[in-house]
């Protein structure tokens, strides 16, 4: 056990400080602390160029392997890395989902031919990814998606027809990628694939959907015989399930970081105001406070605890992960709660009509999805006991 | 940064489990409770002859001259069998003070306590009724701002009962011609190291005996049958049980970190250990309680031995700091000038 960075990874801190200080400046001054869960809506064409500006420093994709593009970092560097973007209050990454999700996944179980068409999109910050998972009927019952993908040996291509929703960011992405059934017949895990799909395209249509915040990060996205090449499928037909499975594996790897350094900075914001409000002279407040604080000490020593006893070496966690999702999810809806009644009455009051929240706010409504997506609160307890602590199966309903 | 216990850590782990489960039955808890000591000499010399009572003891003093580090994940199976000897207190308190108290005191005490001959235990603020003063040999008072060392034959005892069967708790009081061991500055540092190892000896058992009363309930659950199937099917009772888990699996990074900070002497070792005293605690806690109800009426029965660990568990949340004397900590170093939080304060 040592927990400490070495000298050399102070060396990298400084470099990546120092770069942030000298670009995140001009321009890119007004996206400081901007983006991100519940702030997805501010700036997205900025943030754009932003990306690019990151990957000019070659800041993208820092703990993708050197031989796809990415730095290859070591897990410590991608901390201090994580620790140093949020200090610096950069903007929330638009290229999040290409970078964490599709890059690692392509890496994993792509071909050649894909890796060579899409991660240099994602590595210079010019191609946004989105994820094409939920449907109306397949929510917490994933696999029972029902959007199908037919290969058409006229064109030579996969037509896609279906519906997806929740869908982050689908407005600003170039591609998407879906999971859709191409077995016809096939019920659950069986019989899907795994399609990387161009957006901007005569067979797919957006619709935001306007969430209780007044803003739109999620879409509705309709296919309506949208088309893929056939070069687009990853792995073979009818093994979509185990694609769309590993990828989940990388969500709740190495990106969890850079999520919980937002965490700290929402956490900070809540003691700055509890100290300039009084509220911090409230022992109740105090000792939530605490409470919140000790929690978030948890995550992150136990990011570090799992990143540093994995073997596998992608980025990607199996068993621990498990339970991760619960524990933070219901920690930032509590940091919401918090927040609010340090607040205290002023927590009614908007910055401006028609419905302008401010960021406290604006994260108290917006900490109720992260109980619910991703897996709720209560699929992610009934997998815990049932994987974790190995509890008797329920009986699922007959399909 | 490594966040991970060596192989040989893992493994003396392991056996330092088996050798306990072998040993400290719940039956075995049970026939102490009907003796008059509480206590069993024999399982002492046992465990002497493991060399786990030298285990913090420096290794010219007969010990194997260990760190936190290394006890933290015996202290936790201490914690799953609730071992009713005294011997993370005696370890991870009574040893590591000896050590800073330096002189005479530790170069007669610690090979006797390395060999399994004496125990010496410790009575701070924090710990108001003294664990195991009816056994020991030399005990270590704070006494206002002082440490004193006193003889039994220096002490009168009074016996207070626990609510943990297996804990004897005693209110001691100290004749004016017992001997002051440290005063002053250093005497204040003293206790307060010497306090925030109580607390973590306490959080690494409150791990242990969350883990204990999770197996107990997941084998139950899975044995139970009502409306015709297993009662742990159903989601409402995994929900209860997976509520444990995470409690309880995210509460192991904090008290290790704690030993970490302990053992390497860092500055921020008393917030490392409130986190982790009140992370553990609360899982043992939660654990006691949900692991109760999933049992149904058994869990309410002193019967079935699930109330062995509970009871442990309850006392131990309330000596060394209760969790709002810890979470007062805290909140004192998050609001203090200056504090090292933020996003790039990770091990701060």
């Amino acid at each position: 056990m040592k927990l400490s960075f070495s000298a050399e990874d102070e060396q990298f801190r400084q470099e990546v400080a120092s770069w942030l200080r000298d670009n995140l400046s001009g321009e890119f001054e007004k996206l400081k602390g901007r983006g991100g869960p519940g702030d997805e809506h501010s700036f997205p064409q900025e943030r754009k160029v932003w990306e690019q500006k990151l990957a000019q420093g070659k800041w993208t994709c820092v703990g993708w392997p050197q031989a796809y593009g990415g730095r290859g970092c070591s897990i410590e560097q991608q901390v201090i890395f994580f620790e140093e973007y949020a200090r610096a209050r950069a903007p929330g990454r638009m290229g999040h989902i290409g970078e964490g999700l599709t890059g690692p996944t392509l890496i994993a179980y792509g071909t050649q031919a894909q890796r060579d068409k899409y991660l240099p999109g994602i590595l210079d910050g010019t191609q946004f990814w989105c994820q094409g998972y939920s449907e109306p009927g397949a929510g917490s019952d994933l696999a029972n998606v029902k959007t199908r993908a037919a290969f058409d040996q006229a064109s030579g291509k996969w037509r896609i027809n279906g519906q997806k929703v929740w869908t982050s960011l689908a407005h600003e992405s170039d591609y998407c990628f879906v999971i859709a059934r191409t077995d016809p017949g096939s019920v659950g895990h069986k019989g899907l694939g795994f399609f990387l799909v161009e957006m901007d395209q005569p067979g797919i249509q957006v619709r935001p959907i306007e969430q209780i915040t007044g803003t739109s990060e999620f879409n509705e996205v309709f296919f309506d015989d949208a088309e893929c090449s056939s070069e687009d499928i990853v792995g073979e037909p009818g093994e979509g399930w185990k694609v769309a499975m590993g990828l989940l594996g990388f969500e709740r790897g190495v990106s969890t970081l850079g999520q919980q350094m937002l965490f700290q900075n929402e956490f900070d914001e809540v003691v700055r105001l509890a100290r300039s409000n009084g509220a911090a002279s409230d022992p109740v407040i105090r000792q939530r406070i605490a409470r919140a604080h000790t929690e978030l000490k948890i995550m992150r020593y136990n990011s570090m605890r799992m990143l540093s006893g994995q073997s596998t070496g992608d980025g990607s966690l199996q068993k621990e992960a498990l339970i991760y999702k619960l524990f933070w999810a219901t920690w930032h809806r509590s940091l919401g709660e918090l927040a609010m009644d340090v607040m205290g009455p002023e927590c009614e009051i908007l910055d401006a009509p028609p419905y302008a929240l401010n960021r406290l706010q604006s994260m108290y409504l917006f900490v109720r999805a992260d109980t619910i997506y991703g897996g709720t609160n209560q699929i992610q307890r009934n997998i815990i006991a049932e994987r974790g602590l190995g509890m008797p199966k329920e009986p699922r309903g007959t399909l | 940064m490594d966040f991970t216990f060596t192989e040989d850590q893992l493994l003396f782990q392991e056996s330092v489990r088996d050798f306990l489960v072998n040993e400290i039955t719940p039956e075995r808890i049970r026939r102490s409770w009907e003796s008059d000591s509480g206590r069993d000499p024999e399982l002492w010399s046992q465990l002497a002859e493991l060399g786990l009572t030298g285990m913090t003891v420096p290794e010219a003093c007969g010990g194997l001259g260990m760190s936190e580090v290394d006890f933290v994940l015996l202290a936790q199976e201490c914690g799953y069998v609730a071992l009713p000897e005294p011997l993370v207190h005696s370890t991870l308190v009574s040893v590591p003070l000896l050590l800073e108290l330096g002189g005479e005191l530790a170069a007669q005490w610690l090979p006797l306590i390395a060999s399994g001959e004496a125990k010496v235990v410790v009575g701070l603020e924090q710990n108001h009724w003294v664990e195991d003063a009816h056994i020991a040999d030399l005990l270590l008072l704070q006494r206002g701002g002082n440490l004193v060392a006193a003889t039994p034959g220096e002490v009168n005892l009074r016996h207070n009962e626990s609510v943990d069967p297996s804990r004897k708790l005693f209110f001691v009081e100290v004749g004016a011609n017992a001997q002051v061991v440290a005063s002053g500055a250093t005497a204040s540092k003293l206790i307060e190291s010497a306090m925030n190892r109580g607390a973590l000896g306490a959080a690494a058992q409150a791990l242990g005996l969350a883990q204990r009363m999770v197996d107990l309930s997941v084998q139950y659950t899975s044995e139970r049958h009502q409306f015709g199937k297993a009662i742990g099917s159903f989601q409402a009772v995994k929900h209860h049980m997976a509520n444990v888990a995470v409690s309880l699996e995210y509460a192991k990074a904090p008290v290790y970190r704690a030993a970490y900070a302990i053992a390497h002497a860092q500055d921020i070792a008393w917030h490392a250990v409130s986190h982790g005293k009140f992370a553990a605690c609360e899982a043992a806690n939660l654990a006691a309680k949900n692991c109760i109800q999933v049992h149904g009426a058994m869990g309410y029965t002193w019967e079935v031995d699930l109330h062995i660990f509970m009871k442990k568990a309850w006392a131990l949340a309330n000596t060394w700091g209760d969790a709002g004397f810890h979470k007062a900590r805290i909140a004192q170093r998050i609001f203090a000038p200056g504090a090292a939080l933020g996003a790039d304060a990770t091990f701060a």
